[in-house]
C-alpha cells in the first residue's frame, strides 16, 4: 500500500517535470537584494514557496540566465525555516544543475531539494545568495588617469522564475556615490544609495523586466587571473605556504598618460580607482612571511600580528591603474599543529581554500597540497565541486618524489574561504628517512676514503717503480730518524752552552760538571742511535744522492760536539783555576767562532736534507 | 718585466725559467680557451711584451747551458759565432714585426689599454672608454677608501722590501710600483692595486713586529738574567716550555699570530745566532723597551681599526645594491626602490617584443629585470649604436622621435635624479651623450650644449640644451612639482619649465621620480596626396642631414 503511494508520487514528479509550466507550486513572496558594494555582485533572495497543487513536491527549480550564468561563481540555497530561532543551524540544501525539458532556451536551470517534500498548502522559506564576477561592466570601458571609473549592472526588475509569483520587490544597493543612471520603470524609489523596485505583483512565470544601473565605482577591481597556492607540509612541524599571484586591475583600462604628480599630488581625483595596497589576511602564527617577485624583495609591505590574525599589507611596486598587471609571490610558515590533525589512524590536514585578501576575484585557483614523502592512502574532501589530480613532485633527497594533490577551482570568489581536507596516512619513521640517507652517505664516503687510504692499489707488486718507491719511503723514514738524532744532538749542546752560562753566572762548577756528565750519556747514546741508521743509508742504492750530505752532516756535527765539548772542559778548567771571567773569554774565542761556524754549516746542511 | 730585470741584473736561475715559461704557455692556451679572447691572445700586441720575454729567456738558458757544458774558451768562440748569426736573425724578425704592427691604426692596441699607457688617451679619441666612470682616474679619497691604512703601510713595505733585496722582493717592488700606476689612471684596476698593496703592508707589519718583539726580547734578560737561557731554550725546541719571566712574552707572541710563518722563521734565526756575541751588537739596535711595547700596541689597534673600516667598507660600499638606494632621515630608514618599480612595471605592463631605448648604462637590467629588447647595453664594443642613442637623446622632439621611430622603439627609459637629488642621473650624464653621438654623427656638436663653456641646464642654458630630448623628458612636468622647479641635484632653477611634450607621452613615473618612462606617440594620420608630400619634403628639408646619417646606420 505504502510502496504504491510511493510509486505514484513518483510517476507523478516525472509527469510534473516533464510539464512545460509547472504550476504547481507558487512563490507567495520574493524579496530579492542586490549587494554591488563591490566588484562581486551578491543577490540575496528569499524565496517564500507555497504548494499550491495536489501533490507531494520535492524540489524547487531557480533559474539564472545564460550570459548571468557563466559569470556565476558560487550559489547556495539555506533553509530559511521557522524564522529566528533555527536560523542559526541553518542547513544548506544541495543544488544542481538540472535540464528541465520544454523550457524557454537561454536558461539554466539548478534544482534545489527541499529537506522534505512540500505536501499540499504548505509553504517553505529558503534564502539563495549567488555571487557574480565581473558583473559590473565598466562603461566606458577605458578612462584616463582623472576620469572616475564608472560601471553598468543589468539584471531583471522582476523574479526570474519558472513559477508564478506573487508579491515581489527588489533593492540594489550601490557604493555611497553618483549614480549616473538607472532605468525606471514602476514603483521604482530611490534612497540615498538603494534603489527599490516593487512591490510587484502577481507575476506570470518567466516575466522578464531588464533594468540597467550606471554608477560610480571606484574601487580597484583586483583581479586574479591566477592564484597558485602551494601548502607544503613537513612533519618536522612546519606548513609552509606560497602564493603566486598574477593580479590584473579588472575595471576600466586606463588610456592616454600616466602622470605621478596628479597622482601623488590630488590623490582622488588622479587616480581614484588604482590599486594602491592589499591586505592579506594570514592565519595566526604565521612566521617567516616574505613579499617578493621575480626580481627579488619588495620593500613596501607591512605585518601586524596578534594571537588572533596576523595580517600582512602589501603594496605592489607600482599604483596599479585598469588593465595593468603585477605579478608577486607571497610566502610564510605556519604551525604545524595547528593544521594537521589525526582521526582513525590517518592525518588529516585542515586548512582553508581561497585567497586570504578580501574582495579578490580570482579566475583561475589552483591549491596544490604537497604531502610528505612516503605518505598514502590520500582522499580530499572539499564542500563545493573542484576539478582534481595527482602529481609528484621532487625536492631535496627525494627518490620516490612526493604526492602532490591539485584542486583546480575557476571563478572563486571570497566565498569559497571554507576549509577543506586532505587525509593521508604517514608513518613517522618515514621522517627519518632522509637525514638516515645523508648520515649513510656521509658514512660510506668516508669509508670509502679510509679504505682508499689503506688499500695498496699498485696493480704490480713486483715492478721496479714500486720496489723504488717502498725503498724510498723506507730511506724517507730513516732520514726522519736521522733528522730527529741530529736534532737533539742539537739540542743537548744548547743545553751544554746554557749550563756555561749558569756557571758563568752562579760559578757552580760541581753543577756544571755534573750537567756535562750527564750530556755525554745522552750524546754517546745518541751516536749510536746513529750508527745502524748509517749503516742503512750507505747498503740503501736510493739513498746514494744525499748520503755525501748526511756523512757530511755526521761528521760536520762530531767536530762540532768535539769543539764543544773541548770548549766546555775550557771554561770549566778556567774556573776551577779561578782564572779571571776575561781570560776564558779570550782562550774560548777562538773556539767559539769555529763552533758558531760549525753550527752554521750544520744548520744548513739539515735545511738541506729537510727540503728533500 | 720582472723576469727582464732579473736577467739584465745576472739574477737568471732555472727556478726563474720554470716558474716563467709555463706560466706563458698555459696563460695563453687557457686565455684562448675564453671565447671573448679567442685568439687575440695572440694576436694582439699587448701581449708580445710577454712572449718577448719569453724567447729571451729561452736564448739565455740556453746560452747558459753552453755555458755549462763548454770551457770558457770554447764558449768565447761560440758566444761570438753565435750573437753574430742571432743578432741578423733577430734583426729581421723584429723588423717583420714591427711592420706587422705598424700596419694596423691603433698598433694592435686596443682603446683601453692605450688609455692606460696615456691617460689622456680616451679623452682625446674614444668618449665611450672615458664615460664610463670606472675608467677615470681615481681620487684621493677614494685610494683611502678603499685601502685605508694600507695606503700608508705599502711605502713601509717596499722600504723593508729593499732592505735584504732579493728577487721575490724585487719582484712584488716591481708589481707594487705597476700596479699603483695602473690604479692611478682606471678606478677599475684598483682590483689589480689591493692584492699587491695587501703584501706590501703585511711585510710592512711582519717587518715592524720584527723589530719591535727583538727589541723588547733583548731588553728582557737585562731585567732578569735567566731569561736568556728561556729564549733560548723555547726558540731551539720549539715546544713551548716558558717560565714566568716568558709570560710577558707569550703575550706578544700570541698577538703577533698574524704576521706570517717567515718572519717567525727568521725571528727564530735571530735569537739563535746571536746568543753570546752577536747580543751587544744587537743591543745598540734595538728601540727603548716602553716604546716598543707601546707601538706594538698601536699597531695592533691600527690593525684593529682597519678590520672595523674593511667590514664597513664590505657591508656598504661593495655590498649595497646600487640598485636600491637607502637614505637615513629623522623618521628612519628610507629606500628608493625605483629602478626595480620600473622594471617591473616594463616587464608586465608592456608587450613582449616592445623595444625600450636608455642610455646604455641600464641595458642589461633592463634586459635582466624588465625581460625587454634594450636598443643599447653595457657591452660596449662597438659604440656606433650607443651614439645613435646618444643622438637621439641630444636632438630635439621630432629627429629624436624619427630615430627611434626606425630603431623600432617603442619606450624611451630616463633617469632623473632632480627630486630627490640622485646624482647620477641622465643630466649629469647627458654630455657624454653628446659627446659620444658627435663623435659619430658630426651634426652633434657639445660647444651647442655648453654656454661659455660651462654645463647649465638653468636659464642661462643655450636653446639646443634646452630643446634637447633628455632635457624636456627628465623635466616635463617638473615644475608642478614645487612651483619652482628646483633641481635638487644642480642646485639650481631649471631653464625651461612650462612646455609640452609633441611626440612623446608619459606613461609611467616612479614613487621619487627616478625613472620616468614614455611612449613614443603614434604618427598622426596624414593628409593624403599633395599635402602629405609637401609636408614630408618640409620635414626632410629641415633634417636632411638627419636622415642622411639615418641611412648610414645600419639599423635603418
Amino acid at each position: 500500500m505504502k510502496i504504491g503511494v510511493r510509486l505514484d508520487v513518483l510517476v507523478f514528479t516525472i509527469a510534473l517535470l516533464s510539464v512545460p509550466v509547472l504550476s504547481d507550486l507558487i512563490l507567495s513572496k520574493v524579496d530579492r537584494r542586490i549587494d554591488l558594494t563591490s566588484q562581486i555582485a551578491r543577490i540575496t533572495s528569499t524565496l517564500k514557496v507555497e504548494n499550491a497543487g495536489n501533490d507531494l513536491v520535492s524540489e524547487v527549480l531557480l533559474t539564472i540566465p545564460d550570459n548571468q550564468a557563466k559569470n556565476l561563481a558560487y550559489l547556495t540555497a539555506t533553509s530559511n525555516e521557522g524564522k529566528g530561532k533555527v536560523k542559526a543551524s541553518a542547513v544548506n540544501l544541495p543544488v544542481e544543475v538540472v535540464h528541465p525539458k520544454g523550457m524557454p532556451p537561454a536558461l539554466t536551470f539548478y534544482s534545489v531539494s527541499l529537506p522534505k517534500g512540500l505536501g499540499k498548502g504548505e509553504t517553505f522559506t529558503l534564502d539563495v545568495l549567488a555571487v557574480f564576477t565581473h558583473a559590473l561592466q565598466p562603461f566606458p570601458e577605458e578612462i584616463t588617469q582623472a576620469n572616475i571609473q564608472l560601471v553598468v549592472f543589468s539584471d531583471t526588475a522582476h523574479f526570474l522564475s519558472p513559477y508564478t509569483v506573487k508579491v515581489q520587490s527588489l533593492i540594489v544597493k550601490l557604493p555611497e556615490a553618483r549614480i549616473e543612471s538607472y532605468t525606471k520603470i514602476e514603483n521604482t524609489k530611490i534612497h540615498g544609495s538603494e534603489i527599490k523596485y516593487g512591490p510587484y505583483e502577481n507575476l506570470p512565470p518567466f516575466s522578464y523586466s531588464p533594468i540597467g544601473v550606471h554608477f560610480e565605482a571606484n574601487q580597484p577591481f583586483v583581479v586574479a587571473q591566477e592564484l597558485v597556492r602551494e601548502i607544503e607540509i613537513s612533519h618536522w612541524g612546519n606548513v609552509q605556504v606560497t602564493e603566486h599571484y598574477n593580479l590584473v586591475h579588472g575595471g576600466a583600462r586606463s588610456k592616454g598618460e600616466f602622470s605621478r604628480l596628479d597622482y601623488q599630488s590630488r590623490r582622488y581625483v588622479g587616480g581614484a580607482s588604482a590599486v594602491r595596497s592589499l591586505v592579506a589576511k594570514l592565519p595566526p602564527r604565521a612566521h617567516s612571511v616574505y613579499y617578493r617577485d621575480e626580481i627579488g624583495n619588495i620593500s613596501t609591505s607591512n605585518l601586524w600580528s596578534d594571537s588572533k590574525k596576523t595580517e600582512l599589507e602589501i603594496e605592489p611596486r607600482y599604483p596599479m591603474f585598469g588593465g595593468w598587471r603585477t605579478a608577486f609571490t607571497i610566502g610564510y610558515g605556519l604551525p604545524l599543529q595547528d593544521f594537521l590533525f589525526r582521526a582513525e589512524g590517518r592525518r588529516y590536514l585542515d586548512f582553508s581554500f581561497g585567497c586570504p585578501m578580501n574582495e579578490v576575484v580570482i579566475d583561475t585557483l589552483i591549491v596544490k597540497v604537497v604531502l610528505p614523502e612516503g605518505s598514502t592512502d590520500i582522499s580530499v574532501s572539499v564542500p563545493f565541486p573542484v576539478k582534481q589530480w595527482q602529481e609528484t613532485k621532487f625536492s631535496h633527497l627525494d627518490v620516490i618524489g612526493r604526492p602532490v594533490i591539485v584542486l583546480e577551482k575557476t571563478n572563486a570568489v571570497p566565498e569559497h574561504n571554507q576549509h577543506f581536507q586532505v587525509y593521508y596516512k604517514f608513518s613517522n619513521l618515514s621522517m627519518l628517512r632522509e637525514p638516515l640517507m645523508l648520515i649513510s652517505g656521509f658514512f660510506l664516503l668516508f669509508v670509502a676514503g679510509i679504505i682508499y687510504m689503506h688499500a695498496d692499489l699498485a696493480i704490480s707488486k713486483s715492478s721496479p717503480s714500486y720496489l723504488a718507491k717502498l725503498q724510498w719511503d723506507e730511506v724517507l723514514a730513516v732520514i726522519q730518524q736521522f733528522q730527529n738524532n741530529i736534532n737533539r744532538c742539537l739540542t743537548i749542546h744548547d743545553k751544554l752552552e746554557a749550563s756555561l752560562r749558569d756557571l758563568s753566572r752562579t760559578g757552580d762548577v760541581q753543577a756544571c760538571k755534573a750537567a756535562r756528565k750527564a750530556f755525554d750519556g745522552l750524546l754517546k747514546d745518541l751516536s749510536k742511535d746513529l750508527k745502524p741508521l748509517l749503516a742503512f743509508l750507505q747498503s740503501s742504492p736510493q739513498a746514494s744522492q744525499i748520503l755525501p750530505k748526511v756523512e757530511e752532516l755526521v761528521v760536520k756535527e762530531k767536530d762540532l760536539q768535539e769543539k764543544l765539548m773541548a770548549k766546555h772542559s775550557m771554561v770549566v778548567d778556567g774556573y776551577e783555576k779561578k782564572s779571571g771571567g776575561r781570560e776564558i773569554e779570550n782562550r774560548i774565542a777562538l773556539q767559539q767562532q769555529k763552533i758558531t761556524a760549525l753550527r752554521q754549516e750544520v744548520d744548513d746542511l739539515l735545511e738541506f736534507i729537510e727540503e728533500i | 718585466m720582472h723576469v727582464l730585470l732579473c736577467i739584465v741584473t745576472g739574477r737568471y736561475s732555472s727556478r726563474l725559467y720554470i716558474a716563467y715559461a709555463p706560466l706563458v704557455v698555459l696563460g695563453t692556451l687557457l686565455a684562448s680557451l675564453v671565447p671573448v679572447v679567442g685568439f687575440n691572445a695572440v694576436l694582439t700586441s699587448e701581449h708580445f711584451g710577454s712572449f718577448l720575454v719569453f724567447i729571451i729567456i729561452h736564448v739565455v738558458a740556453l746560452v747558459y747551458y753552453i755555458k755549462g757544458i763548454l770551457s770558457p774558451k770554447m764558449f768565447k768562440v761560440a758566444v761570438t759565432l753565435v750573437v753574430s748569426i742571432g743578432l741578423v736573425v733577430c734583426c729581421a724578425v723584429i723588423a717583420v714585426l714591427v711592420a706587422l704592427v705598424a700596419s694596423s691604426p691603433t698598433k694592435g692596441w686596443s682603446g683601453r689599454s692605450l688609455s692606460l699607457l696615456d691617460p689622456t688617451y680616451a679623452s682625446k679619441y674614444i668618449p665611450i672608454i672615458a664615460s664610463v666612470s670606472e675608467h677615470q682616474p681615481p681620487t684621493w679619497p677614494s685610494y683611502f677608501m678603499d685601502i685605508n691604512v694600507l695606503a700608508f703601510l705599502v711605502p713601509a713595505g717596499i722600504i723593508a722590501c729593499f732592505s735584504p733585496l732579493s728577487d721575490a722582493s724585487s719582484f712584488v717592488v716591481l708589481y707594487i710600483v705597476t700596479s699603483v700606476y695602473f690604479s692611478g689612471v682606471m678606478v677599475r684596476l684598483m682590483l689589480v692595486f689591493a692584492p699587491a698593496a695587501c703584501i706590501m703592508s703585511g711585510i710592512a707589519l711582519s717587518a715592524s713586529f720584527d723589530v719591535f718583539t727583538r727589541s723588547i726580547k733583548f731588553q728582557l734578560p737585562g731585567v732578569k738574567g735567566n731569561s736568556q737561557v728561556d729564549a733560548g731554550e723555547t726558540s731551539s725546541e720549539g715546544v713551548v716550555a716558558q717560565n714566568e719571566v716568558a709570560k710577558t712574552d707569550k703575550n706578544e707572541e700570541a698577538l703577533k699570530e698574524r704576521p706570517s710563518k717567515k718572519n717567525r722563521k727568521k725571528e727564530k734565526e735571530h735569537v739563535e745566532k746571536p746568543s753570546v756575541k752577536a747580543q751587544m751588537k744587537k743591543r745598540l739596535l734595538v728601540l727603548p723597551f716602553e716604546a716598543s711595547i707601546i707601538a706594538i700596541l698601536l699597531l695592533i689597534l691600527l690593525g684593529a681599526f682597519y678590520v672595523v673600516h674593511s667590514v664597513w667598507a664590505a657591508a656598504e660600499a661593495y655590498s649595497a645594491p646600487s640598485i636600491v638606494l637607502t637614505s637615513y632621515s629623522h623618521d628612519g630608514l628610507h629606500v628608493f626602490d625605483d629602478f626595480r618599480e620600473a622594471y617591473s612595471w616594463l616587464s608586465h605592463n608592456t608587450e613582449v617584443d616592445d623595444k625600450v631605448a636608455s642610455w646604455w648604462d641600464y641595458g642589461y637590467q633592463t634586459t635582466a629585470m624588465a625581460n625587454r629588447t634594450v636598443i643599447v647595453d653595457n657591452n660596449t664594443w662597438n659604440n656606433t649604436h650607443i651614439a645613435t642613442v646618444g643622438t637621439a637623446m641630444s636632438s630635439p622632439e621630432k629627429a629624436a622621435w624619427e630615430i627611434f621611430d626606425s630603431l623600432d622603439v617603442k619606450y624611451v627609459l630616463v633617469v632623473f635624479g632632480g627630486l630627490v637629488g640622485y646624482p647620477s642621473d641622465d643630466i649629469n650624464k647627458f654630455l657624454w651623450m653628446v659627446r659620444i653621438g658627435g663623435g659619430v654623427f658630426p651634426h652633434i656638436k657639445e660647444p651647442d650644449y655648453l654656454r661659455d663653456g660651462q654645463y647649465r641646464i638653468d636659464s642661462q642654458a643655450t636653446p639646443t640644451m634646452l630643446n634637447c630630448l633628455m632635457y624636456k623628458l627628465s623635466y616635463y612636468r617638473f615644475v608642478e612639482t614645487d612651483g619652482k622647479a628646483f633641481d635638487r641635484v644642480r642646485r639650481t632653477e631649471i631653464g625651461k619649465k612650462h612646455f609640452k611634450l609633441t611626440h612623446f607621452e608619459e606613461v609611467f613615473t616612479t614613487h621619487h621620480w627616478m625613472v620616468r618612462i614614455y611612449k613614443l606617440k603614434p604618427q598622426k594620420n596624414r593628409i593624403r596626396g599633395k599635402a602629405k608630400k609637401s609636408r614630408s619634403k618640409a620635414s626632410s628639408t629641415t633634417s636632411t642631414k638627419r636622415s642622411e646619417t639615418q641611412r648610414k646606420n645600419p639599423w635603418h
